[in-house]
């Protein structure tokens, strides 16, 4: 089971709010992208956590996130969750995906946690973590990021993503230097 | 005088999981026990100024189905608003038994019967058969579920004609034939059957003699977890129109006094065996012998109840049934024993819907744009209408319940008459004239009427006094 949120647009946003009542969970953060189709965190209805979803109508950068995000919200039904906007600061990275990927438009991006050289195996004569086409599991290791001389394995999954997902893209080339935040898979909904 | 409850020692905060006059209802004896009631409410009520100043939890759209009707929604709200119990009201989700399992199990307490009373009483022969082993008086028909049409042949044969097919999952009038003679009773049961398959997915059928020109009678009960209890009398709720009822009241005119008192006592034998809790209502037929005979119990408070507690008083303290559902719910012992509880007077109630009675009663949604309610000795109004209003196109069409006491029941409808005559509501068509009429009428004052017409309605064009053969 899952939900989709209902939008509404406003003032050249969009207003998401839940089809339902419920605890809001995983809430995106301020600043991040939100494309239509996309996790917006989960609502915990008696218990159960059930995924929530962007409307296939709606999306753009966060600028606005209820009760800054805590941990478990209580949400009613008319509770603007997350306000979009469609022409922000996201446009620019919606079109730099778009050009690398080719395919961008209503995609998912799993962002770097932090900045770092790019490797995309984890051992230089072993086979990269990913190839275009496989489906990325939450837990399921996508590349390491050496930072300060540190290796860092950094695992798929967080708020906004689905649990499972198909790999459209990958973004930065083998030893490239990339900044947190920036898009490391291009993905689609498995 | 009791002191004000300045701790109460049940709930602290209480979802109402209603809407309207109920809510409103509900929310007052809340508020005077020191429960912080929160309203559940959909879109099209959330601005409504019943519940304005109160806490609201927006559940969903104005449409039944995501709204009132939703029980997870209902229960989510209830827990996330710190609620730890819920009253259904009446109407909506009032007598699902899976909506009483749902709070339940996720800790918030229902303001109703156990889920098990619920689901007995709902089914239709199983229900029978419970009150009929406590001694209530059935309407003669099947044992149970008929088999097929020869079945229905011959218990009809028995029974004697003309004989009631009904549904055994129905409910609204659907699934429904009477049968007036042999020849017909094939066509009945197939329609009925075919329509209880359509409309409810199960084509059972069961059987009962026609009680035809009965008057329709009630009994106000009350329990607690303990096994105590206790009746508030009965209602007559004769007048009504398409099986909504218009005008309800207490106690029940025309009841021979032996039956009056072997029915109160079949009944709260019967509340007991089943093991009900809280408050609820026992229907019965009242047959042209003066028989009463157990047609259903509605496991909920009702509209009327508000004419039982006109006339209620246990230690001499008027007896409010939403406060009793709270501490029965809280597990409190029922304060009172039926000895302690007096009846006084006599108690008529009138809903006022906005509908169109010139107009075949087709509801009328719109803003009320002037409102002014009847006051003084003996009446009482319960109402979410303010002026300014507007009345939603999703949900019934209940404005108002003016309510009289009188010593008697002569007084009780005089100051009905002169309340519906200061009642003023402008901006939708209301049924209020229709009730003048009735309460005018000879038939009405004389209680010369049944289930088979309105008395006093419609108005017979002459003005005079109407002539009951019209009454058929």
């Amino acid at each position: 089971m899952s939900l989709i949120a209902r939008s509404e647009a406003s003032e050249g946003t969009f207003l998401l709010r839940p089809p339902t009542v419920g605890l809001w969970r995983e809430a995106p953060a301020v600043g991040s992208l939100v494309t239509p189709g996309m996790a917006i965190g989960a609502l915990e209805i008696q218990g159960r956590r059930v995924p929530l979803f962007a409307p296939s109508d709606a999306g753009g950068v966060v600028t606005e996130v209820f009760d800054a995000g805590r941990a478990r919200s209580a949400v009613d039904y008319d509770t603007v969750l997350l306000r979009l906007d469609p022409e922000g600061a996201g446009a620019a990275v919606s079109a730099a995906v778009a050009d690398v990927g080719g395919a961008a438009e209503g995609g998912l991006v799993f962002r770097s946690p932090m900045s770092g050289r790019f490797y995309a195996r984890p051992a230089p004569d072993q086979p990269p973590f990913l190839a275009v086409g496989d489906v990325v599991e939450q837990g399921q290791a996508i590349c390491l990021l050496e930072v300060m001389k540190t290796f860092n394995r950094v695992t798929y999954g967080g708020p906004g993503l689905p649990a499972r997902a198909k790999v459209a893209a990958i973004v930065p080339a083998d030893g490239d230097d990339i900044d947190e935040g920036a898009p490391v898979l291009q993905l689609e909904e498995a | 005088m009791s002191a004000p409850p300045t701790q109460n020692t049940f709930f602290h905060r209480l979802l109402i999981a209603n809407r309207g006059e109920v809510a409103a209802r509900v929310a007052r004896t809340c508020l005077r026990l020191g429960v912080t009631p929160v309203f559940a409410v959909s879109e099209a009520d959330r601005d409504a100024a019943y519940c304005a100043d109160h806490e609201r939890v927006v559940i969903g759209p104005g449409r039944s189905a995501q709204s009132y009707l939703d029980p997870e929604r209902l229960v989510q709200a209830a827990k996330q608003s710190g609620c730890t119990a819920l009253h259904p009201g009446w109407g909506f989700l009032a007598e699902s038994p899976r909506f009483a399992a749902l709070a339940q199990a996720h800790g918030v307490t229902f303001l109703g019967p156990p889920a098990a009373a619920m689901l007995l009483m709902g089914k239709k022969t199983p229900a029978k058969r419970a009150m009929g082993r406590a001694g209530l008086t059935l309407i003669p028909g099947s044992e149970g579920i008929l088999a097929d049409v020869d079945d229905a042949k011959r218990v009809a044969a028995e029974v004697g004609y003309p004989v009631l097919l009904k549904a055994e999952s129905g409910g609204g009038g659907r699934g429904m034939r009477i049968a007036r003679d042999a020849d017909s009773i094939e066509q009945a049961y197939r329609e009925a059957s075919g329509e209880a398959l359509a409309a409810f997915g199960d084509d059972r059928l069961y059987l009962e003699k026609l009680v035809e020109r009965g008057r329709h009678v009630e009994i106000q009960l009350l329990a607690d977890k303990y096994g105590n209890v206790v009746h508030l009398g009965l209602r007559d709720c004769t007048v009504q129109r398409n099986h909504q009822k218009l005008v309800e009241e207490s106690p029940a005119p025309l009841l021979a006094d032996d039956e009056r008192a072997r029915t109160l006592e079949a009944a709260i034998e019967a509340t007991r065996a089943i093991g009900y809790v809280g408050a609820g209502t026992m229907e019965l037929l009242q047959d042209r012998d003066g028989t009463l005979r157990f047609m259903e119990m509605n496991t909920r408070l009702q509209v009327e109840h508000t004419v039982s507690e006109m006339r209620a008083r246990a230690h001499g303290e008027p007896i409010d049934l939403v406060e009793q559902q709270i501490r029965v719910g809280a597990g409190q012992r029922l304060a009172f024993t039926q000895d302690d509880i007096t009846l006084e007077g006599h108690a008529i109630e009138c809903r006022i819907n906005a509908e169109d009675p010139s107009a075949d009663f087709r509801p009328a949604p719109g803003r009320i744009e002037r409102l002014a309610l009847p006051t003084g000795e003996g009446v009482r109004v319960d109402t979410h209408v303010a002026e300014g209003y507007v009345v939603p196109p999703f949900y019934d069409s209940l404005l108002c319940k003016v309510i009289t006491h009188g010593k008697d029941r002569a007084e009780a409808v005089d100051r009905m008459i002169a309340a519906l005559e200061a009642l003023v509501i402008e901006g939708v068509p209301t049924t209020a004239s229709m009730h003048l009429s009735i309460l005018r009428s000879e038939a009405f004052r004389s209680s010369a009427y049944d289930t088979g017409g309105i008395p006093g309605w419609p108005p017979s064009p002459s003005g005079g006094t109407e002539d009951q053969k019209e009454n058929g």
